[in-house]
């Protein structure tokens, strides 16, 4: 069972100096360790952005795909590989943008495996531009006029769609990320985080002390029931606010927003993932049954 | 002229919602069921006019292996049949038809009319939709075979029915067998069973291309449907839980293309079809699968485009395509069945190739193999081999397979360009499938130096050369090219069609030697060159318009293609076209 030093890969990492990626890193590499997940019982998939360069940093069985299309990869191994655990790194761009019809579609297969977002509302990697999830009339330099549209609500899109486990959480919080990520990884199902990761680069408005005075944590709510979809759902529309809106006029909940202890996995469904799928190639199959029932 | 009574070719023609593929196919079981070679020919809809249906089905006492353009019998479901087909029939070809459809002097008088009440039969035997039944009955009685073949084939039709609707069906069909004997007692093709016959399967080539599939031990098939590709998921996913395969109809080609790398990636046998435009979708993935040294399969079935184009017809105009997708440079492997038999040898040898090389292999067909069925001999499993190449599935990675550190090295540089792969799960086995540049441990960032890059981008593309050594030769037929007046150049289903017209041709005297371009990439350059000089003339035949594989010899065996033959109408080629051509050029 890997320690958090043993995740890390012989790779230094390359983020900028105070990115939140590195919160993310540690978070994920110490829910690892404290979960005791074996080395071999473990597969990770990044897509492609800043997140992705994190691929190079972890010493651990993982693939790193195309830009948007880390979760088919990922469902892939999921789906012939039950021996394997499942944890997927994607950005919000990659994510929620050019992938994010996987997104929906993976939400709806309750696969059992975890996808993490790195949002950090802007596109790092390809030098500012913004993102699905930037906010409305932010300007980069795709948008010197604002952005014109209203961020995804990755949340409420998950919840709507019927996820099992959505949570949302902020990079500048480890320990609370951490126990976020434990609960989203042991959950049977496809579990959602979505982590609000400045970039202190690129994101000049979403910074962390912009995160700092106005995130909240969901289980200090009185009374909120993380198994109603519907609430989880209203708590959801925080996503939305004005951009240059006070500390108090926009707080943001973050923790675990829904939670479906006991669903119907995709896994469920398949009677026939009993094993992994390579040792159907061990042989030749027997399929003389069904050349005969072609008339042979 | 009257064929030879050796054969048969029968349309079945109506109204779209007939059930005529259904009737035709059910006839075509009864014949080969009997001993008798088919092949079928389904075409939907008609460019003539929406809804109007068709089933050309050719019966012969020797294997066929392609449609012809003669027909000796038209089974009439409605008027617009005789319109469209009449003028196909040889002469004193037969015409069945209902004669409250139209009057029997509606038949030109070069041809039999064989007035059969199809609809007062079916009604009299207990239903109107009986009707094809009634129309087969009478076809096997003028043809003289016996109803028995055809009793069977409507016995386990209609097994989960009620008993009396098989046997209602088989009344019907007598019926119709009797109305047509009496009207036309002496037409001049009649077949028989043929006793202690070799064992014959009839599938289309989307069969063929999943019980390869099956038989390789394929663990994952996904795809979204798009045709003529769609019935390869509907078989896989019919014999999912009978073999335990995981089958996944996903959101889109771009899901299916990267669930297969994924499920590649831990050690599954995994692959995915479409036609071209689906294939389009799956490109940026099917190169990730080159760079990150994955074993994939992934059937390309050809539809006339751009675009939406002609979804129910048949072109070959996707080599270059094929051969070309993805940004950059990768070893890949192309294979192009030509019939229902390569379908199913070449979709096996698929998953070996992929897995010997770690990387994509394509079998790239056509509508033209994947709808239409072709009796075939059964498929023999003792032929079937697994090769995985250099997998490690269980244990530890081998001290090989480590670096000096004792780390593994996924992408080790080695002589003939393929690395050891250890499947997660194997103990030491972390490591980074990459879709970027990568050093031999499957850093990207450590990709990027010059040498790095050299050594990787070398290394895989060594993979070409074995894959030359590796990959199915070009299949000879005919004549020896060295006796030939002339030599066929062909790639994929123009195979058929190829081989009817050479055997047309070798009846008229003239010699001809025909070479099928099996794997055509890495092209076979050496044997096709050697075949272009030893035959005194070329015609080399392709469905597409710009020659795609014109272009290939040029550029890979620096001569000139003498003669050509295209066609891109959406239709399959006809032995007597290339008979035509052949005789222009000689």
């Amino acid at each position: 069972m890997p320690t958090a030093k043993e995740l890390e890969s012989s790779m230094k990492p390359t983020w900028c100096p105070g990115c939140g990626n590195f919160g993310m890193f540690r978070a994920l590499k110490e829910a690892i360790e404290e979960l005791a997940i074996p080395a071999e019982e473990l597969a990770m998939v990044w897509g492609i952005g800043c997140h992705g360069n994190g691929a190079d940093f972890y010493n651990v069985q993982g693939f790193h795909g195309l830009h948007g299309r880390a979760l088919p990869v990922a469902t892939g191994i999921a789906l012939t590989r039950p021996d394997l655990k499942v944890i997927v790194e994607m950005g919000d761009g990659d994510g929620y943008g050019i992938g994010g019809n996987h997104f929906i579609h993976s939400v709806r297969r309750n696969i059992d495996m975890t996808a993490i977002f790195h949002n950090n509302q802007i596109y790092g990697l390809t030098t500012g531009q913004a993102s699905p999830t930037s906010d409305q009339f932010m300007k980069t330099p795709s948008t010197p006029g604002g952005v014109v549209e209203e961020p995804v609500n990755p949340v409420g899109v998950a919840v709507a769609q019927g996820a099992t486990f959505v949570a949302r959480a902020f990079a500048g919080d480890i320990p609370h990320l951490k126990e976020i990520y434990k609960r989203a990884i042991t959950h049977e199902g496809f579990s959602v985080v979505d982590v609000y990761q400045p970039c202190v680069t690129w994101n000049k408005m979403n910074t962390f002390t912009w995160f700092r005075d106005r995130v909240y944590r969901i289980e200090e709510l009185p009374n909120y029931d993380p198994t109603d979809r519907t609430k989880a759902f209203d708590l959801s529309m925080s996503t939305f606010h004005e951009l240059t809106c006070a500390p108090d006029e926009c707080k943001i909940p973050v923790g675990i927003f829904f939670e479906e202890p006991e669903s119907f996995t995709y896994q469920d469904g398949l009677p026939q993932l009993d094993r992994p799928m390579w040792k159907h190639a061990e042989k030749p199959r027997d399929i003389s049954a069904t050349i005969a029932a072609f008339g042979g | 002229m009257p064929q030879a009574p050796t054969e048969l070719r029968v349309r079945i023609g109506g109204e779209a919602g007939f059930g005529i593929k259904a009737a035709g196919q059910m006839l075509a079981r009864s014949f080969v069921d009997a001993g008798l070679e088919t092949f079928d020919l389904t075409e939907y809809p008609s460019l003539i006019r929406g809804g109007h249906n068709n089933y050309l089905l050719r019966v012969s006492t020797e294997p066929v292996y392609s449609h012809v353009e003669p027909v000796d019998v038209l089974i009439c479901l409605n008027r617009e049949t005789l319109d469209l087909h009449h003028q196909e029939l040889v002469d004193g070809g037969a015409v069945i038809f209902d004669p409250a459809d139209f009057p029997a002097e509606d038949v030109p008088a070069r041809l039999r009319a064989v007035p059969v009440p199809l609809t007062d039969i079916a009604r009299d035997s207990g239903g109107k939709i009986m009707r094809n039944t009634v129309a087969l009955g009478a076809l096997l009685g003028i043809v003289g075979f016996p109803l028995t073949y055809l009793g069977d084939s409507l016995h386990k039709q209609f097994a989960k029915k009620a008993p009396e609707i098989a046997e209602n069906n088989v009344a019907a069909a007598q019926a119709g067998c009797d109305a047509a004997v009496a009207s036309c007692p002496d037409f001049f093709v009649k077949l028989a069973p043929i006793e202690g016959a070799p064992r014959r399967i009839l599938v289309d080539g989307n069969e063929a291309v999943g019980m390869g599939a099956l038989a390789a031990g394929i663990g994952f098939y996904a795809a979204y449907p798009m045709t003529p590709a769609s019935s390869i998921l509907h078989f896989m996913a019919a014999h999912e839980r009978e073999y335990g395969v995981v089958v996944k109809h996903t959101e889109d080609e771009i899901a299916a293309m990267n669930m297969v790398v994924g499920a590649a990636f831990g050690g599954t046998r995994a692959m995915t079809a479409s036609a071209g435009g689906g294939f389009a979708l799956m490109v940026e993935a099917f190169g990730m699968a080159g760079a990150s040294e994955t074993a994939v399969v992934v059937g390309v079935l050809t539809r006339p485009g751009p675009a939406t184009g002609l979804p129910t017809w048949t072109e070959q105009s996707d080599l270059r395509y094929v051969i070309h997708a993805a940004q950059g440079e990768f070893p890949r492997v192309v294979l192009a069945p030509g019939d229902r038999e390569d379908a199913f040898e070449l979709t096996w040898k698929a998953f070996n190739l992929a897995d010997q090389l770690q990387t994509p292999v394509v079998i790239l067909g056509d509508s033209y193999l994947s709808d239409n069925r072709q009796s075939t001999p059964a498929y023999d499993l003792s032929k079937v081999t697994i090769d995985r190449g250099k997998l490690v599935t269980e244990g530890e990675v081998p001290a090989e397979a480590k670096g000096a550190d004792g780390r593994y090295l996924r992408y080790k540089v080695t002589e003939d360009g393929v690395s050891v792969r250890a499947l997660p799960g194997v103990k030491g086995a972390n490591q980074l499938g990459n879709s970027y540049e990568h050093d031999e441990y499957g850093f990207g960032s450590a990709g990027e130096p010059a040498e790095v890059r050299i050594a990787q981008n070398e290394k895989r593309m060594r993979k070409m050369k074995l894959a030359e050594k590796l990959a199915p030769p070009p299949a000879y037929f005919g004549s020896p090219p060295d006796a030939a007046d002339i030599g066929l150049l062909f790639f994929g289903t123009t195979k058929g069609p190829a081989r009817e017209a050479a055997r047309m041709l070798e009846r008229e005297g003239v010699k001809v030697a025909l070479m099928q371009v099996v794997t055509v990439f890495p092209f076979p350059a050496q044997e096709v060159a050697a075949f272009l000089g030893t035959v005194p003339k070329t015609l080399l035949v392709e469905g597409n318009f710009t020659g795609q594989l014109e272009g290939l010899v040029r550029q890979e065996c620096l001569l000139p293609v003498e003669n050509t033959l295209h066609r891109y109408d959406g239709r399959p080629f006809t032995p007597e076209q290339i008979v035509a051509r052949v005789k222009e050029v000689l």
